[in-house]
């Protein structure tokens, strides 16, 4: 992979490890996460997610100054964090995660939860922004509340599934692969699970603690499932943390769940496990329509090059499904490294910012990506598809979904559509 | 480094309306119970305008990655757009162990050679201050070398409030920037704007105003401003602070030293903008200059309530309840007012002492805790709409009255006369808004 030598980022595509650990936070029910380090890295995430989901957005912060950290090893700040939260809310749970400076400081935030196990349950992580990604920040919260709130159990449920989705699957892409699991007889429980938390529903919005989502008992006992199913590079080890824990556990892994070969995969590993030997009426007729749009696509996508920036995990999975419809990738580029080949996707894959996406536009038709790609593509005359963190141009993004035969016939024909409706 | 005197000299700045009240209230934010944003992001606010100054951010992703371009500053500069752009240095593991200063340098010699900017400020973060690079020094001698002022700007998250941070970005710009260069002409009447943030274009609902009553706009901290023009601003004759009690100790200091006197207004709403207008000119005491603002006041105010009279048959007599913070709480109070509305109650959750006095003076009701008193007070009143932040649309939906997001990042200006009639068409556009009526309806399966 060639890297755009540069002393500095311009218009940075990498999102924030924290911000990561943040919204996977936000997917377990009656959660405070609470950033552990100044106030303007919370305050700058809510902000960033509420534009995003148009949505309120719970977010507490230790709010870290310059005289505390100094003095404090950050047991001070955290318990009267605490403190402070549960005189006005009563959280199941708090996600105490670190930043940057905490992590300069060195603070001892495993011995700080330990001095407030009695009052409050806590799961806490480190997750600096000096390393890592958004992506590395939602996986290590999964691990962290695999490690400390999962019961190891004696018997395993053939019929629960738990789910580790990525960081960029959207709320609905969650529910969708919940009812493809349904639909197969199984019950699932998504690790974290954003498909009730964060979908854009109408409810008593106060927004001080997450809304929905996995409730803490429910993490507890994902030991009893007798699956566990892994969407992404990014949260594989996470499956392997869960099977390792509970050995009657199996482990499914998909890199995609995007396009027709990835479905097939998704479907054919579900059928083996559960012993069926068709997935239902309706998933067989949506893999045919999923066939047809191919075929009506192929032509606008085999004549279109498309340039794609997403975190690794999505964008490994919207260049595949793109690819095998005859969409060609003129070039990827990423704000971090995937665990992808990703050369087999593209010829030109690079680690960059947006002023290396500026410059390679030109090359391209459309581009894949988020907010931030709009002004270059108005600019340069480009169809945008947004997709990606942060969306503050469209409304209703929690609810689109790229996956399984549904999905990803609906994504070729929004990609054609755009396409070919700028060109007239 | 972060300068410790300064910082308790501001947060104990005796023009502070904070300042009466116990000394911690403003100053350290409390774990668990806050809620605004740090120090870097209020001298983001106040510098990032400066079009043609590159605005380097010392840090890892956080800070920069999660907030550029998401600001609505306009500006008319022609150049490149550095508002837009997020430079970073992006601190990673091996510059906390080893230091970033290298780093820091390549990327202001990079930024000099590359993108040929008036000035770079040099944004210090959380981390890096722990970390302890010697900002000063590198900047000093980029300077230096390429005679371009690289400015660093020392307010990590960590030292305070967002208000802080702007505080602390004045200072640098009266330390470093104002009075760096000689105008060619000095005008009688020029003024510096200061702390118009061009939000939206809401400067641009006045400016023309006043060049044509004859006043001069010398600078603006920031709003679509210019290194060049801040550098002249010792030569201006007022400085007017714009609805930003937080630089007020920068205005004091250029009395001090400039003689420059100032005044504080705000151009919310037909009477304020008046009000502000005829300030400027009354500061001066030229007699033209005083009736020549007094026509042109008279004119856009005719002019306006002939704009507002469709939305006026609408929204006259109508009744709303305002829930928002800071100087907002009486600034769009008053301006619903101008347009015939009656505001029942009005949010002082998040306002300070003189905001708190300033409300009292338009709005018989001030609520202390909003989400509690709200729901009451629409019943009471017969409220008809309801403008706040997003967590009350629920209230406003159970209610069945109408609902404007008063904290959305807005797309249009509010600002001044023209702006005015952007508010009276929002409003009205939500008051005939069926949604409100149809929304909350009750499900055919619900008991
Ligand atoms: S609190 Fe510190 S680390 Fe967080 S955004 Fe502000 S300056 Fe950056």
């Amino acid at each position: 992979m060639e890297r755009i030598e540069k002393p500095l980022t311009l218009n940075p595509i990498k999102l924030s490890q924290p911000m990561g650990a943040m919204l996977a936070f936000l997917g377990v029910k009656n959660c405070m996460p609470l950033m552990h380090g100044a106030q303007g890295c919370a305050s700058f995430s809510k902000v960033f997610f509420t534009r995003h989901f148009c949505d309120p957005i719970a977010v507490q912060t230790t709010a870290v100054n310059d005289i505390t950290a100094v003095i404090d090893g950050g047991e001070r700040s955290i318990s009267e964090a605490i403190e402070n939260i549960t005189k006005k809310v009563t959280p199941d749970l708090v996600g105490l995660f670190t930043t940057g400076m905490t992590e300069t400081k060195g603070d001892d935030i495993k011995g700080a939860t330990y001095l407030l196990r009695d009052k409050q349950k806590i799961a806490y992580v480190h997750t600096p922004d000096f390393e890592g990604s958004f992506e590395s920040g939602w996986a290590a919260v999964q691990q962290a509340l695999i490690k400390q709130l999962v019961h190891q159990s004696k018997y395993s449920d053939k019929s629960k599934v738990a789910l580790l989705p990525n960081v960029s699957m959207t709320p609905y892409e969650v529910e969708c692969v919940k009812n493809a699991l349904a639909q197969l007889g199984l019950e699932c429980f998504a690790l974290p699970d954003l498909s009730t938390s964060l979908d854009g529903h109408l409810g008593l919005k106060q927004g001080a603690l997450s809304s929905d989502g996995i409730s803490t008992q429910e993490i507890e006992k994902l030991g009893e499932c007798g699956l566990v199913l892994t969407v992404g590079a990014s949260v594989k080890s996470g499956g392997e943390l869960l099977r390792k824990k509970c050995t009657k556990m199996q482990h499914l892994h998909f890199d995609s769940l995007s396009g027709l070969e990835a479905s097939d995969l998704f479907y054919k590993q579900l059928l083996d496990y559960t012993g069926h030997k068709k997935p239902p009426r309706s998933v067989i007729h949506w893999r045919k329509r999923l066939q047809d749009a191919m075929l009506d696509t192929h032509f606008v996508l085999g004549s279109t090059k498309l340039a794609l920036s997403l975190e690794p995990d999505q964008s490994y999975a919207l260049a595949g499904a793109l690819q095998e419809a005859g969409g060609n990738i003129e070039t990827i580029v990423l704000g971090q490294k995937g665990e992808y080949d990703f050369d087999a996707l593209s010829k030109n894959v690079r680690i960059g910012d947006f002023e290396d996406i500026e410059a390679l536009l030109p090359k391209a038709d459309a581009f894949i990506g988020n907010y931030h790609g709009h002004r270059l593509c108005k600019n340069a005359g480009k169809v945008h598809i947004l997709r990606g963190f942060p969306n503050y141009e469209e409304v209703g993004n929690q609810l689109k979904s790229d996956i399984l035969y549904e999905g990803s016939a609906r994504l070729l024909f929004e990609v054609a559509n755009s396409v070919k409706l700028a060109a007239h | 480094m972060v300068n410790k005197k300064l910082i308790h000299e501001l947060l104990h700045e005796n023009n502070c309306s904070h300042s009466d009240k116990k000394k911690s209230s403003c100053d350290k934010p409390k774990p668990g119970a806050t809620s605004g944003g740090c120090a870097f992001e209020g001298a983001q606010i106040a510098l990032f305008p400066y079009a043609d100054a590159v605005h380097l951010v010392h840090a890892p992703a956080t800070c920069i990655g999660a907030s550029w371009e998401t600001r609505e500053t306009p500006t008319s500069f022609k150049g490149f757009n550095n508002t837009k752009t997020g430079y970073c240095t992006q601190v990673v593991a091996n510059d906390i162990i080893f230091g970033g200063t290298q780093k820091l340098e390549d990327a202001i010699a990079y930024l000099l050679e590359h993108k040929d900017p008036q000035a770079v400020f040099v944004y210090e973060t959380c981390v890096t201050a722990m970390i302890g690079d010697d900002m000063d020094n590198v900047c000093a001698r980029m300077q230096k070398r390429s005679g371009v002022p690289v400015v660093p700007v020392h307010a990590p998250g960590f030292v305070g409030s967002k208000n802080l941070g702007s505080r602390l970005a004045g200072e640098t710009v009266l330390e470093y920037l104002i009075g760096t260069k000689e105008p060619e002409q000095i005008h009688p009447y020029g003024i510096n704007l200061i702390g118009e943030y061009n939000v939206t274009g809401d400067m641009w609902q006045y400016t023309p105003l006043l060049e044509e009553i004859g006043i001069k706009v010398v600078s603006t901290l920031a709003g679509d401003g210019r290194i060049e023009n801040i550098r002249q601003a010792h030569r201006a004759k007022l400085n007017v602070i714009v609805c930003a009690k937080s630089l007020e100790s920068l205005t004091r200091k250029m009395q001090e030293r400039y003689g420059i006197p100032y005044i504080s207004i705000s151009f919310y709403g037909m009477r304020d903008t008046t009000n502000a207008i005829m300030s400027i000119v009354n500061a001066f005491g030229d007699e033209k200059l005083i009736a020549k603002a007094k026509e042109v006041t008279a004119r856009e105010e005719k002019l306006l309530q002939k704009r507002l009279q469709p939305y006026r048959k609408v929204l006259q007599g109508k009744k709303a309840i305002l829930n928002t913070g800071g100087n907002k709480s009486w600034s769009i109070a008053s301006a619903l007012q101008d347009i015939g509305m009656e505001v029942v109650a009005t949010s002082i959750r998040k306002a300070t002492l003189e905001d708190i006095e300033i409300a009292k003076q338009y709005v018989p009701v001030l609520m202390k805790v909003p989400a509690n008193e709200q729901a009451k007070l629409i019943d009471e009143h017969g409220v008809d709409i309801l403008l706040a932040g997003g967590r009350s649309l629920y209230t406003a939906i159970k209610k069945k009255i109408a609902f404007v997001d008063v904290n959305q990042e807005k797309e249009i200006s509010y600002g001044a006369y023209e702006g005015l009639v952007n508010l009276a068409k929002d409003v009205c556009d939500a008051v005939n808004n069926k949604v409100f009526q149809t929304v909350g309806k009750d499900a055919p399966w619900s008991e």
